[in-house]
This record gives C-alpha cells, sequence and structure tokens, in this order.
C-alpha cells in the first residue's frame, strides 16, 4: 500500500467522522483502530482528525491544498471499502498547484 | 436543644482536625464500629459540630446497614443528602430513579404523603413535597449547622418544634409546616435575628435579594419590642473583593462553613459567645482562595458583599443575560447582569455537571477588564508608526494586500486564548485558503497533534472526578489552572479519602497530597513501576491521572505523554467503565481549537517563527515582540489592547464574550454558547464576520455569510461543536492502535503554567479588580 505513505504529500489534513455506538459507524471504528497507527507512522505530521459524536452519518474528509475539500460518506461499507475509498481520496487529489487568488 | 455550631478557630490536634466534619469520618469498612464512633464523637468535643451530632444520629439510624451509604453521611458532608434528595426530587418528573423501594420511607407533610430516600432531613422531605420552609444556616452543600432556628416545624408526637434541616425524616412522620405553632415559633426566631440587625436595608447592595429581608416580610412584625441600643461589630478585611458589613452578620455560619469545606482554607471561624459572637479570621488575615468570592452569595444576609460593585446597582435594574466563563477552560455558567452597555456583575449559574454553583473570582470579577483597554476602531500604523484610525473598507483592503504579497509558508496564525469556535473555524478556513497550514492556538503548542479527542479531554468529565480514589498530577498546579477541577478533586478526598500525588511544581491544593517531586525521573519511575505511588494507583477502584497543558509547553512533551500512557495502562486507568486519563486545559479557547483542527497541517513549517512575513493574531498576546520578525506584516484582531496589539500593523476591533453568541467547548468536551449581554463597543464587528468580509477581498471568500452557516461549517469539521450544552465523551484508542513514540524524557523540571492567577488573559490584565487581587493576594 504505497499510497499510504503518500498522504501527505497530497492531503492537507485526514478527517474522519462517526459516531461512538451506532452500527452504521462500526467497520468506520474498526478501520481507525486497524489502521490509525500505520497511517500515522508513515504520516507523522499529517493531521488525522477522528471526530466523535454521536448519531452522525460516518465520513471521510480530506483537505488538500488551497482548502479544497472533499468528502466520501461510509456507512454500508466494510473496512477494505473504507481503505479504498481512502486510497481514491489521495490518488484523486486535485492538481492545482496555483494559489486561488493569484 | 440541639447543640449549636460553633467553628473555633483555635487549632485542634492535627490528627483530628483538617476540616470540621472529617474528624467524624467513619471507615467504609465496618459499619457498626462506624456508628459507635459518631455516637462517641457526639459524645465529646464533637459537640461542637451540629455536623457530628448529625452524624452521630444518622449512626444510631443506620446501623447494621450498608457500609457505603453510610459512608456517603460518615464523611460528614450533607451532599449524599443532596444526592439523595435530587434523585428523589427527579423521580417526581420520571427521569432515573435510582433508590430501591426499601431504601424508601413515607412522610406525611402538612397531610400529603411522599416517598424520600432514607437519610433525607425534614426539610429536604418538605422539598420533596414541595413544601418551601425558610433558612438561613442550612444550604444544600454545606454541612449541617442548624444554629439559626429558622426552618422550625412541628412534627407530631414532638413537643417542641423541630429545626428541620437537622433533623432526620423517620418513617411515618408527621410533619406540619403551616400551624400557629410553628407561625409563632418562626416569628420569635425572627425577632431574635432582626434584634441586632441594622435597619440599613436602604443602603445594603443585597436589598431585593436578601434572605432576611424576604423572610421578615412573612415572619416579620410590624413594630419592635426592642429599645436598647443595637450591638455593632467591627467589619473585617477580606481583601478587595469580598466587601464586609459586620452588623449585619447573622451567624448562621455559612461563610465559615464554606470557606473550610468548600474552599479548603481554615482562615474563617466564629470568635466569642452569645452576643458578643462574630464572624472574622482570628488575626489579621486575608482568605487567600480562588473561590472566595462564592461567600457574597451563600451570605444570606448583606454581610458580605462584593466589593468592586458595591453601591453600583440595584438588583431589580439590572438585566440578566445566562452565559459562560471564558476565563479558564472549565466552561462555568454564568449570568452577566448589565445595565444599559455596562456589564455590572457576574454570578454563576447552577450547572451540576460543571460548575455546581460556584465560580471562580477571575470569572466574578474579571469584568471591569471589559470596560478598559478596549479596541473600538480599525487602526492602520502609517509610515511615521502611529496607529490612524481608518475606516474598516481600507483596513481590510491594507490586510488583504498584504497577505496576497508573501508566500503562503511564510504566513502564520494563532488564535488567542479567549477565541470563539466560530471565528476560529473561518481563520482556519481563511487561512488554509490562502495556502497557509501554519495555525494554532494559544496554549496547545506549536505542533500539538490534535487526532484524537481523549487525548485532551477531562475523560472523567469535571463531575466524574469526584469519584476517584487515587489521582496523579502530573505538571500541573490544578488549584490556580482549573480551581473548579480541583474543588472535585477535593471532594474525592474529603469523601473517599482519594490519594493524591504530584509530579510537577510543588503547590499549595487545598487538600492533602503528597508531592512526589519535580523531574521527569519521578515520571519514569511511576511508569516502570518501582515508585510506591504506582502500587496506589493500580491498587484504586478508580485510578485517575491529571495532565497540565503547561506539558505541551516542553520540548519533550511527546516522552512525557507516552509515559504518562504507559502508567495509565498500568494501572487500568482506562477501562470500559471508566476512564480516568484526564487532560486539563488552560483556555476557554483551547478545546474547541484543537477539534477543529487548528493546528499545523502536514508539510507546515513548526518552530522557526524568523522565517514568518505575515502573522494573524486573533486576539493572542503571548509571544513576545522579539518573537516576531521585524520585517513581519502583523495584523490584530481581538477586542483589548493588549501587548500585541502594539506590534500589529493592523487592528481590526472584534468583540469580547459578553457581547456576542460564541461556541465555546470546556476542557471535558462540553459544547456551551454565550449569548450577548451588553451591545459592543465602538465600531467592533463580530470576529467570524471581519474573517468573512476579508475572504472577500483577499479573493478567496468562504461559503457561508450567516451565523448558522459557520456552525453548519463546523459541523462539517469537528461535529460534536455543532451539539450544543452536550458532552460527546471520546474513545480512548487501544495501545495497539497508537503510534510508537521514540522520544527520550528530559530530565528538566516542569514549570508552572500560569503565574498569576489573576492575571491570565486580555481581559483580567485590563482589570483593575484583578490587578488589586495580585497585589493582596499574589504568592508569597
Ligand atoms: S457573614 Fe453572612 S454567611 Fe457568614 S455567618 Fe454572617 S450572615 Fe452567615
Ligand atoms: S436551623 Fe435549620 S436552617 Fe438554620
Amino acid at each position: 500500500m504505497a499510497w499510504r505513505s503518500k498522504l501527505s504529500q497530497s492531503l492537507r489534513e485526514l478527517r474522519i467522522h462517526m459516531c461512538q455506538t451506532s452500527v452504521a459507524s462500526k467497520a468506520t471504528r474498526e478501520f481507525v483502530v486497524k489502521n490509525y497507527k500505520d497511517l500515522k507512522t508513515l504520516n507523522p505530521r499529517l493531521p488525522i482528525l477522528i471526530r466523535e459524536c454521536s448519531g452522525i452519518q460516518p465520513r471521510l474528509w480530506a483537505r488538500y491544498d488551497y482548502g479544497v475539500e472533499r468528502s466520501i460518506p461510509l456507512d454500508g461499507l466494510s473496512e477494505p471499502e473504507i481503505n479504498a475509498k481512502l486510497e481514491e481520496l489521495v490518488e484523486t487529489a486535485p492538481q492545482s498547484k496555483t494559489p486561488m487568488h493569484a | 436543644m440541639a447543640p449549636r455550631c460553633r467553628r473555633y478557630p483555635l487549632p485542634l490536634p492535627r490528627s483530628s482536625t483538617g476540616s470540621g466534619s472529617r474528624r467524624f469520618s467513619f471507615s467504609p469498612v465496618d459499619s457498626s464500629s462506624a456508628a459507635e464512633s459518631g455516637v462517641a464523637g457526639s459524645t465529646s468535643r464533637a459537640l461542637h459540630s451540629g455536623v457530628a451530632w448529625y452524624a452521630g444520629i444518622r449512626g444510631k439510624f443506620y446501623e447494621g446497614k450498608q457500609s457505603s451509604d453510610f459512608y456517603k453521611w460518615g464523611s460528614g458532608l450533607s451532599l449524599g443528602g443532596v444526592r439523595h434528595a435530587r434523585v428523589a426530587s427527579m423521580a417526581a418528573v420520571g427521569a432515573k430513579f435510582e433508590a430501591k423501594p426499601e431504601d424508601c420511607i413515607e412522610v406525611s407533610v402538612d397531610g400529603k404523603d411522599v416517598t424520600i430516600a432514607k437519610g433525607m432531613t425534614v426539610l429536604q422531605a418538605c422539598e420533596v413535597a414541595g413544601v418551601d420552609i425558610p433558612r438561613f444556616c442550612y444550604h444544600p452543600r454545606l454541612s449541617i449547622a442548624g444554629n439559626c432556628r429558622m426552618c422550625l416545624v412541628e412534627v407530631e408526637k414532638t413537643p417542641k418544634p423541630v429545626a428541620s434541616c437537622a433533623m432526620p425524616a423517620l418513617p411515618g412522620m408527621k410533619i406540619k409546616t403551616t400551624t400557629p405553632l410553628v407561625k409563632k415559633a418562626r416569628e420569635g426566631v425572627m425577632e431574635f435575628l432582626l434584634i441586632n440587625h441594622p435597619l440599613d436595608c436602604p443602603i445594603c447592595d443585597q436589598g431585593g435579594e436578601c434572605d432576611l429581608q424576604d423572610q421578615s416580610m412573612v415572619y416579620g412584625s410590624d413594630r419592635g419590642r426592642f429599645i436598647e441600643a443595637k450591638r455593632s461589630v467591627v467589619d473585617k478585611n477580606l481583601g478587595p473583593l469580598v466587601k464586609t458589613v459586620m452588623t449585619r452578620c447573622i451567624q448562621c455560619t455559612r461563610c465559615v462553613r464554606f470557606a473550610s469545606e468548600i474552599a479548603g482554607v481554615q482562615d474563617l471561624g466564629v470568635l466569642g459567645r452569645g452576643g458578643a459572637e462574630e464572624i472574622g479570621t482570628y488575626v489579621e488575615r486575608l482568605m487567600v482562595s480562588e473561590l472566595s468570592g462564592n461567600v457574597i452569595d451563600i451570605c444570606p444576609v448583606g454581610a458580605l458583599t462584593a466589593k468592586p460593585s458595591a453601591f453600583t446597582a440595584r438588583s431589580w435594574e439590572l438585566k440578566s443575560t445566562e452565559s459562560i466563563d471564558v476565563s479558564d477552560a472549565i466552561g462555568a455558567n454564568i449570568r452577566i447582569d448589565s445595565r444599559g452597555p455596562e456589564v455590572m456583575r457576574i454570578l454563576p449559574r447552577l450547572n451540576e455537571e460543571v460548575n455546581e454553583e460556584w465560580i471562580s473570582d477571575k470569572a466574578r470579577f474579571a469584568y471591569d477588564g471589559l470596560k478598559r483597554q478596549r479596541l473600538n476602531e480599525p487602526l492602520i500604523r502609517s509610515a511615521d508608526g502611529q496607529l490612524e484610525p481608518v475606516s474598516w473598507a481600507r483596513a481590510l483592503k491594507t490586510v488583504a494586500e498584504a497577505a496576497l504579497k508573501v508566500n503562503p509558508d511564510q504566513m502564520a496564525a494563532i488564535a488567542g486564548k479567549l477565541s470563539d469556535a466560530e471565528a476560529m473555524m473561518a481563520l482556519k478556513d481563511l487561512m488554509n485558503r490562502l495556502g497557509c497550514e501554519r495555525l494554532w492556538v494559544e496554549g496547545n503548542g506549536e505542533d500539538t497533534v490534535a487526532d484524537l479527542r481523549s487525548n485532551y479531554l477531562v475523560n472523567s468529565t469535571i463531575a466524574g472526578l469526584e469519584n476517584t480514589d487515587a489521582c496523579l498530577l502530573v505538571g500541573t498546579e490544578l488549584r490556580i489552572e482549573a480551581p473548579l477541577l480541583n474543588h472535585r478533586l477535593r471532594k474525592a478526598v474529603r469523601n473517599l479519602r482519594a490519594k493524591v500525588g504530584v509530579v510537577g511544581p510543588e503547590t499549595e491544593l487545598h487538600f492533602k497530597a503528597e508531592h512526589l517531586g519535580n523531574n521527569a525521573e519521578v515520571l519514569a519511575s511511576i511508569a516502570e513501576g518501582k515508585h510506591p505511588f504506582a502500587q496506589t494507583l493500580s491498587k484504586a477502584k478508580f485510578p485517575s491521572i491529571v495532565v497540565g497543558s503547561g506539558v505541551l509547553q516542553r520540548s519533550d512533551k511527546e516522552a512525557v505523554l507516552a509515559a504518562v500512557q504507559t502508567i495509565s495502562q498500568n494501572a487500568n486507568v482506562i477501562r470500559d467503565d471508566w476512564n480516568g486519563y484526564n487532560f486539563v486545559l488552560l483556555n476557554a479557547a483551547q478545546a474547541a481549537g484543537l477539534d477543529l483542527g487548528f493546528v499545523p497541517g502536514s508539510r507546515a513549517t513548526v518552530g522557526d517563527k524568523s522565517s514568518i512575513k505575515f502573522l494573524y493574531l486573533l486576539g493572542a498576546d503571548d509571544l513576545t515582540p522579539e518573537d516576531i520578525p521585524v520585517d513581519a506584516f502583523v495584523v490584530y484582531q481581538g477586542h483589548h489592547g493588549d501587548r500585541s496589539a502594539y506590534r500589529a500593523d493592523v487592528i481590526l476591533p472584534g468583540v469580547a464574550y459578553s457581547e456576542k453568541e460564541g461556541t465555546f467547548e470546556n476542557t471535558e468536551g462540553r459544547t456551551q454558547q454565550t449569548s450577548p449581554a451588553v451591545p459592543t463597543v465602538g465600531d467592533a464587528r463580530d470576529d467570524w464576520k471581519i474573517i468573512r468580509a476579508l475572504s472577500e477581498l483577499a479573493g478567496v471568500k468562504l461559503p457561508y455569510d450567516t451565523l448558522n452557516g459557520v456552525r453548519a461549517r463546523m459541523l462539517a469539521v469537528a461535529p460534536n461543536l455543532f451539539r450544543v450544552d452536550e458532552l460527546e465523551p471520546a474513545t480512548p484508542l487501544p495501545k495497539e492502535s497508537l503510534p510508537e513514540v521514540k522520544a527520550k524524557l528530559e530530565s528538566s523540571p516542569f514549570k508552572r503554567a500560569i503565574e498569576n492567577f489573576y492575571m491570565t488573559d486580555p481581559i483580567s490584565r485590563a482589570s483593575k479588580t484583578m490587578a488589586q487581587s495580585t497585589a493582596a493576594f499574589s504568592r508569597s
């Protein structure tokens, strides 16, 4: 999974939203428990913000350069599928390297 | 007659003192011997304490009962009773009622049968029945003194009226509160109380909210029979915060009990007897406590009033606004009383989960800082170095132009201690859109990891810390950093005899704590299990650790936090039913800032400040002018012309917490909102609006233009900030899921995070009262 070490290259911040208890968030919780260590070790400077809030839809949020954000809902997905979604967010990072205001 | 409470300031032998009630606390192990000791106590010196006398009765009453229940009472505080009372009253509205039927008894109040928990007093039984009993000395959070006699009621088959606050309700008791006997008895008490109480209500600050005044309307006589001279008492000096008019004192001893039981200072006491009885400090001495202002609220008459607001307002002229305190990270619930555009005083609001009914002196008295040093119009530094007033349009344009000239890598933004979540959200979005990733919140450190909420919150919850039976404090002076959290820990020490160990600067916590040392080696040895305190923690049922956020300023913070993690694993501090890992923050902005990810993004420069060319300060004042490069363009957005405003190239006036609706998250992760009590000064604007306007001029327009729009955006970043007044718990990750830490502990000692409790933020630094308090109470 070479893309994982590229996370901090293409992303500025990764946010994972999930509920502490709901069934819909179960796979996301598992994903975090299994993968947080690996992701953080490979990308020590990337904020991986795990944000829990009761009753919310599990979601992946990626923030790229210049404040561009994308999100993918995760309910109904299994843990490997979440992994694939994250890869998708990394691989399809917007390429705009020019400042928005320039 | 029941013995009256007299607390003499004379030192009693150490083994049996500490606090008046603790000397009679019983071991939770053996209830029958406890009962004996309670009874024995009540026959000896204990006669001086209403509590002890009461506990003695409880002892008899509870003989052979479950020890844990007994313990609550034995430990002397009336709190056990309060809790019972709450349970019972909650039962009325169908909320969780946990008392088992065998723990309930039936009594009748004025012919109405009510079921109450065992151990409640007659007064509490009346409360459950919805009958209000007049009282002066009784206070649900203090021990029972039973010395004002205002709460007299009639109990069938009892020859004399009984003081309901000090009398336990017994099964089948028939309580009567409206009989002529009761009325006459209370009238008698009132007449005696008024003998020596001055008739100065028109010039008394308590007027309009005085218990004595209110009760005298019901039980007072329309003429006096007392023709002798009234006594007068010399006023005591309690410092710049509490004004005393001791002639008005009715010797209820609430303040004495508050000082020794809640604040933990043994300075106040009762001197003299009979007509010569006085409240005082015995020797000329100030009561040094961060919670001292609360005696003003608990004093039922005008003997103790607020000195800073003396003679400035009458209670009925004031408009009250419910809000949240921002002077520390506890988020105490407050009521801002204002008259016109001016904040006249700040009082606590009841919230059992957060501040109960107390607030710290800084929260209560720093408000005069809101009227001084305010920034009221946009300013630009002109060519000759002077700050000149300009229009908003010009100020914002100047900032936008300056920002666009700079390489995003050379920009940075710092959010100050009092920033609300909305402003931080807007500023983060703005800076990110400009390409800048170098953000931090004051107090959080420049490169703090904000990934897991459980790592930076008080996970046991503020109220939950009361349940701990062993606590390790790491790098924190809890009493100064979070007085109300310290009070909770103090309760644990008093009620559960919690053992507290301190690794960090030596400090007075107002309860018994063992200072283990002030260096990382001690921490390491506890982590390795070599230190005896490691055993204390592992043996505890509810072990807890409190880490101060001063730790974040250390260069080896990762190693310190890793050591704490190890300690917490070894002692099983985090389990499914209890999470005792607590990280206590210092400032109101910190928790929300971390939740929103107001931290450096990946690939941001960290550390070296010399490359900064554009610096945005959102009310941030901690950087010294030397830290800011000379050629940097500095924007200061805030409400006070504090330290960093002097270095600013452009000043954008924002609003203070008393003037805006802002979201704050407290140190346990509870989201709360302030509400505007007074209009803002001059041309100042809501902080998020300033940033929103700036974004448009900088060509990176933010996609929201209403307050709800910003909050919807917050929902996409940290959804818990959208849940106002709720606490979203944070689940800790198991150890296997956490990355390994390679950093090494350094031997440097832990530093004090706060040098002066009274002056920590722009508002309290501008406050005259806080300056006076600093002079009067500062560390010796
Ligand atoms: S000063 Fe107030 S609180 Fe203290 S004993 Fe007198 S009346 Fe009671
Ligand atoms: S004696 Fe009961 S309230 Fe004072």
